[in-house]
């Protein structure tokens, strides 16, 4: 196994890229789901950062989105293996519906995320642990820096989304 | 096991990230970190099986707080 | 519950949580917009947390974990009908 805080950073970069994928592809940075997303996401650029950034910070602030997911499934495999990763599965799904979220972002990257951090400590490289530290790290990086320039990425990100699969724009 | 310092490190980070911020809406992705943050070190004290469970009601009241928060701060929900 | 993996809190963890807790209590008595003040609350009530569950109280720290936003949530509806 390699050094602590390198499998914390590569674990990081993973969590990264599983909740970022799963949001962009369920059109979070799109529009505010609730009243208070789009509140968030206004803010957000009056203080200078961009509209679709601002949209899916406050989706994620919102509702339990695919970062939840990826961190009670975190928590789950280091709780009690694949079925506690399964088990947080259910709850987010149950959260979801109680924040009346109606799109499946949480419970999607919760099972994507289980199969993952699963795989990962079962292949010897990782321990559970290092994943819930690298999901903590990762939305401090997109939540907890600066909402102007993350806001900033998750525009340009969201713009080679939509170039990628064109349908979906109205 | 670092995994437990980070999280802590970060909470106190984001939490005093909340007080020095000025405008009420931009506190709430802070805030966010703060819940991510606590929900780690839940887990990590303590790992027992019913802890997912207490781990996953934190963090959904939470967001569910948040998002009362930043509904009432909007307004409310839109009449149709 | 018998006791966790851990069998004493990390001092740093006790410190962090115990740093929350009296910022946030510092913060809701100083800050004037009343949803300052509850969001303040939150970050005290994050830093509580984790003495209820080092302790072992997986159910006590459930409940709370339910009420407490609830409480925030009725907070909010008395202010709504009280302003309008």
């Amino acid at each position: 196994m390699l050094d602590e805080p390198l499998r914390i950073l590569i674990a990081a970069l993973i969590c990264w890229l599983n909740f970022m994928t799963i949001d962009l592809i369920f059109k979070l940075p799109h529009s505010g789901g609730v009243s208070g997303a789009t509140a968030i996401a206004q803010e957000v650029e009056k203080g200078g950062g961009k509209l679709n950034g601002g949209y899916m910070m406050g989706n994620i602030v919102s509702s339990p989105d695919a970062s939840a997911g990826t961190l009670l499934a975190s928590c789950g495999v280091y709780c009690a293996g694949l079925p506690g990763g399964l088990f947080a599965a259910l709850l987010v799904y149950i959260g979801n519906r109680i924040c009346y979220d109606p799109g499946y972002a949480g419970t999607t990257g919760c099972i994507t995320a289980t199969f993952i951090v699963y795989g990962a400590v079962q292949s010897g490289w990782f321990a559970a642990s290092d994943f819930i530290a690298g999901m903590v790290i990762a939305i401090l990086t997109i939540q907890g820096i600066s909402s102007v320039h993350a806001s900033r990425l998750i525009a340009r990100l969201w713009k080679v989304r939509c170039r990628f699969i064109p349908e979906d724009k109205p | 096991m670092i995994a437990i310092y980070v999280c802590a490190g970060i909470a106190v980070y984001a939490a005093i990230r909340v007080i020095a911020e000025r405008n009420t809406m931009r506190k709430l992705p802070f805030l966010n970190v703060v819940s991510f943050a606590v929900t780690g070190i839940i887990a990590l004290l303590l790992p027992h099986p019913i802890t997912i469970a207490a781990a996953a009601a934190y963090f959904v009241g939470s967001t569910l707080e948040s998002n009362a928060i930043a509904s009432t701060w909007a307004g409310g929900i839109k009449k149709p | 519950m018998g006791r966790g993996y851990q069998e004493t809190m990390n001092d740093v963890v006790m410190v962090a949580s115990v740093i929350l807790i009296l910022t946030g209590m510092t913060a809701a008595i100083f800050n004037r917009d009343p949803f300052d003040k509850l969001i303040s609350l939150s970050v005290l009530i994050a830093g509580v947390f984790p003495f209820i569950v080092e302790r072992g109280f997986l159910d006590v720290a459930i409940a709370t974990a339910l009420i407490a936003p609830l409480s925030t949530i009725f907070t909010l509806m008395v202010c709504r009908r009280v302003q309008v």
